[in-house]
Parts: structure tokens; C-alpha cells; sequence
């Protein structure tokens, strides 16, 4: 038997694959991997991962094995090294796997320049599935781990690892954008062309107030030449929702299943992974495009 | 038929419009369709209904515009339809206790009734399940006798007890699992209604009738202590 401990959770620590699915009409947000590029590039080093993920926010986590041997590989932007068994410390870089013994810890810094971090596990980390995904949705309490990890948190990884040849892959180019093309949202027509105008030309700030759930924005106010309040219908992640302060929000994987906010636009699916890495204070625009 | 039209949801998703008014013949609607397309097993991830609309979501572009004409030509077929009944009517005992009913005294101020009246009119009618939604296993009820429509909360309530039975405008709900939430509070039932472990996590589904039944504390307790899983709910409570 292997095993690991987690000697420092970090802030927001949780277990994410690539989503819950066939559960929202009963008010089960999706939610899996903030940055779903970063665990599939993952799936490249570590194939046997389990669709069972760890995602770090800013902080990373401390793990150390308790039991065996295991493989992992990280993945994202970080500092990250190796305290190893006898005291030395090792070097250590994202997408090369990692064969971590008895007494070894992996030190996860802090993610640079960037929000996410992921670490694959081969064998995956024993966990079973919860509505057929491992994905933790902290607000509703539903996951394999329905909370963000704590510290002393103990998994068993029953198999052995498979062998000990090092893969690694180039450095994904995961570039930084900062200006998004987006398409119309299903109430783009409660905004007024002066306020669409307003949308395109202006400049909005990601601020701290941002959560696996949404990423608020504030910049040029959007108020709604009819209502800020719908009936409440269906939505997906990446909807820009607009609120009654005119302050838009960007749903991310956490989404309430229905909302009652008009959606002036939305984004696609893989500017959700490369909006989820911007920190607090950067500056964005939107392109809205006109087909679809 | 109330069906207007299908439009593009972003780059991956669709919505089924059925116009802007609520009606429980609009959701019964909405409701039938939802059942239609889910049948159809289309490769979508989730098809969400509400009062009024159903939104339809895939992986992406290619497999959203391959599905659009199924979907279409699905609305459009007009055999009768061929689903069972397969909606259910519960009878639900609900608590109306002064320990629950946390904001009954709004509701009997407003419309000028009893408590005793809020609970008579709350507990007569057979309430239609509109859809499930704001949370894991949340239904939105209604509609309410014209009596006790009452606003949401001016101040939502950071922390409402689990099970609770709330007020919002037209509709009732009970709320799952503790929550914030800006409906007016006016008791509980005894017990869970979204249960992870079961095969079938959410008790109600879009679609079924819901009639609550006062109950005393004493009561209340008794149903509380034997804890019910899904399965005995279903045997036990629907009819």
C-alpha cells in the first residue's frame, strides 16, 4: 500500500476533473478544472490518472508520502521543489513526472503569475465517484471530497507505480490572453447600443472578489435599458451576467444552475480556462462577435 | 402550444424558447419537451428546463450544430405523445411550528390573515413542480392561493435552516440543505429530499405535484427520528 499526507492544504485545495454532467435539472452545477487545458496536457505524462486531479489556488499545497512510492506530475505555472527523505533538496519543474519515496515532500510555492495548479497522480488518489465525477463543488457540499482539502488529509493509492522512466513534455503554451472574443448572450437585446458600446470599448478589471464560482468585474457600468432581473433560466459557464449595480460577472465552473440576471454575452470554452488564470487587478476587453 | 423557437446559446449551447409569461400549461410544456429531447439521447451534457425556456448544452460547436435539427424536428413532431405518466404526486408533512415558521408573522401582516389561515391556505392546494434549480434538489412550487404572495426578503438570510419551507412571490420550495436565501420562511418538513447516495438523488422532478399537510412538532419528530431514505420516501409519501 502507498500513501500520501497533506502537510499544508493551501487556501483552496480541492479534487476537480473535467466535470459533473447530466445533473443540472437537478440543480447539480457541472463544476471540474478551472484551467481544463492544464489536465490535458497532464493526461500525456501521467495516463492513469483516474480523472482524479488536485487543483491549488495561489498557494499550493505540501505533500508528503506517508507509505511506498508514487508518480505524479504538476502542472500549471509554480515554484515548486522536493525536500527529499535524507534532507536534500531537489530541483524540480511542471510537466516531468516525479517518482516521490518514503519521507519525500513536494513543496508547492505559489503559482507564478497565474491563479491554477494541478497535480496528476498515477493510479489516481483512491477516491470514488460522486454522481459519476471525483469534481468537488464546495458550495453545494458534492464531490468524492465534498470540501476543500485540510491539512493531514490522507490518501491510499493501492497500486504500485509502473515504472520508474521520467516523461516529460514541453512547456505548454498556455498564452496569457487578455482580450476576449465573445458571443452575443440570450438578453444581449436588454442592453441599449450606447451600453453595448460601452461593453467593447471599455476596459474591465478582474477583482478579488473571484471564486471557482464567478469573476467579478468592475469597469464601465452596464445598466439594462429594460430589466436586471429575469426569470430565472438555464446558464452555462463562461456567461458574462450583468446584476443591477451594472458590474458584470463571468460564471465560471461553479455556476448556480439558473440565474436570474441578464447575460449580455459569453464566452467560449477555452477562454473560460484562460480567464480562471488572470489575477486580481488585470485588465481585460471583450470583442463581441456577431455569428452563432 | 407556446414553443416559439430555437436560438444559439454561445458557441456550444441552445435555448428552446416557449415566450415570456409563466403558466402552469407553459411548464407542463416545457416539461413534455424536456422529457421528448431527453429521450432522444442526444450526445448534450445538460438540458436544463425552467418556467419558460430549456437550455441545452454540448462539448462544443460541432456536436451542438449536429444536434440542432434533431431537436428541431422533434419540436415539430406532432404525434400524440407517447410518454407515461411518469410525473408523481406527494403529500408532504410540513411543520408549521413557531420554532420553523420563522417568517410567518410577514406574511400575516401583509394580507392582514391568521397564522392559522397562512397554514390552511398554504396547506389546500396541489402545487405544480415548475423546475429544480438555485441548488442540489431545490423545487420551485406554485402557485400560491393569491393570498399569500408575499416579496422576497429586503435582506436575504445568511443561514436558512435545512428543509425549510419558504414564500417568494407566487412560489413555495423547500430548501434541500442549509442555505442563504431571501425566501420568507414559514416551516419544515421532517425530512431530506436530495440524497447523494441514491440512485435518483433529487426526491421531486420537474413536473410533480406536491401537496404539503400540516403536522404537530410531536409529529414532526416522530417522522424526524425514523430517517427516511430516498427509496421508503418514494414508497411512503407519493401516490
Amino acid at each position: 500500500m502507498n500513501s500520501i499526507i497533506i502537510t499544508r492544504a493551501g487556501t483552496h485545495s480541492t479534487i476537480q476533473d473535467f466535470g459533473r454532467f447530466q445533473y443540472q435539472h437537478l440543480g447539480v452545477s457541472p463544476s471540474g478544472a478551472m484551467d481544463q487545458r492544464i489536465i490535458t496536457e497532464l493526461q500525456k505524462i501521467i495516463p492513469n490518472h483516474q480523472n482524479q486531479f488536485l487543483e491549488f489556488a495561489y498557494v499550493g499545497p505540501s505533500i508528503k508520502v506517508k507509505e511506498g512510492s508514487v508518480k505524479i506530475c504538476v502542472g500549471g505555472n509554480c515554484n515548486m521543489s522536493i525536500q527529499k527523505n535524507n534532507n536534500s533538496q531537489l530541483e524540480c519543474q511542471p510537466y516531468k513526472s516525479i517518482n516521490l519515496f518514503e519521507g519525500d515532500e513536494l513543496i508547492i510555492h505559489n503559482t507564478i503569475d497565474s491563479v491554477y495548479g494541478y497535480i496528476a497522480f498515477e493510479h489516481g488518489l483512491g477516491l470514488e465517484p460522486c454522481l459519476n465525477s471525483y469534481s468537488t463543488d464546495t458550495k453545494a457540499g458534492i464531490g468524492s471530497i465534498n470540501r476543500p482539502l485540510n491539512d493531514k488529509d490522507i490518501f491510499h493509492i493501492s497500486k504500485d507505480v509502473s515504472s520508474w522512466d521520467l516523461i516529460s513534455i514541453p512547456k505548454p503554451d498556455l498564452e496569457k490572453v487578455t482580450n476576449f472574443k465573445v458571443y452575443p448572450g440570450p438578453q444581449l437585446q436588454y442592453f441599449s447600443d450606447n451600453t453595448l458600446q460601452s461593453f467593447i470599448s471599455g476596459v474591465f478589471t478582474i477583482t478579488n472578489q473571484s471564486d471557482r464560482m464567478g469573476i467579478r468585474l468592475k469597469g464601465e457600468s452596464l445598466i439594462s435599458s429594460q430589466s436586471h432581473d429575469i426569470l430565472s433560466e438555464g446558464i452555462l459557464p463562461g456567461s458574462i451576467q450583468v446584476p443591477s449595480d451594472g458590474q458584470p460577472i463571468v460564471l465560471m465552473r461553479d455556476i448556480p444552475c439558473t440565474g436570474g440576471y441578464p447575460k449580455i454575452a459569453i464566452l467560449n470554452e477555452v477562454d473560460i480556462s484562460r480567464i480562471s488564470q488572470l489575477p486580481p487587478e488585470t485588465k481585460i476587453t471583450f470583442d463581441l462577435q456577431t455569428i452563432y | 402550444m407556446y414553443f416559439k423557437g430555437i436560438n444559439s446559446y454561445g458557441d456550444r449551447g441552445l435555448v428552446l424558447d416557449f415566450g415570456n409569461e409563466t403558466s402552469k400549461s407553459i411548464s407542463q410544456e416545457v416539461n413534455e419537451a424536456f422529457l421528448n429531447i431527453s429521450n432522444l439521447n442526444l450526445q448534450s451534457l445538460n438540458i436544463i428546463p425552467s418556467f419558460n425556456k430549456i437550455v441545452v448544452i454540448f462539448e462544443n460547436s460541432k456536436i451542438r450544430d449536429q444536434n440542432k435539427d434533431k431537436i428541431s424536428m422533434k419540436m415539430k413532431d406532432t404525434n400524440p405523445q407517447t410518454n407515461k405518466k411518469v410525473t408523481k404526486t406527494w403529500e408532504i408533512p410540513a411543520c408549521y411550528n413557531e420554532d420553523f415558521a420563522l417568517d410567518i408573522k410577514i406574511i400575516q401582516k401583509l394580507h392582514k390573515i391568521t397564522k392559522e389561515e397562512v397554514i390552511n391556505l398554504h396547506s389546500s392546494i396541489r402545487y405544480y413542480t415548475y423546475y429544480i434549480g438555485f441548488m442540489p434538489g431545490f423545487p420551485y412550487l406554485g402557485d400560491v392561493p393569491s393570498q399569500l404572495i408575499t416579496p422576497r426578503l429586503a435582506t436575504p438570510r445568511v443561514k436558512i435552516p435545512a428543509r425549510s419551507i419558504g414564500i417568494a412571490k407566487n412560489h413555495t420550495c423547500i430548501y434541500p440543505k442549509v442555505s442563504p436565501g431571501g425566501w420568507n420562511i414559514i416551516g419544515q418538513i421532517p425530512f431530506d429530499i436530495f440524497d447523494l447516495q441514491s440512485s435518483y438523488p433529487s426526491l421531486f422532478l420537474p413536473g410533480d405535484e406536491v401537496k404539503f399537510y400540516s403536522v404537530s412538532l410531536s409529529e414532526f419528530e416522530k417522522i424526524r427520528k425514523y430517517n427516511f431514505s430516498l427509496n421508503e420516501l418514494i414508497k411512503e409519501y407519493s401516490s
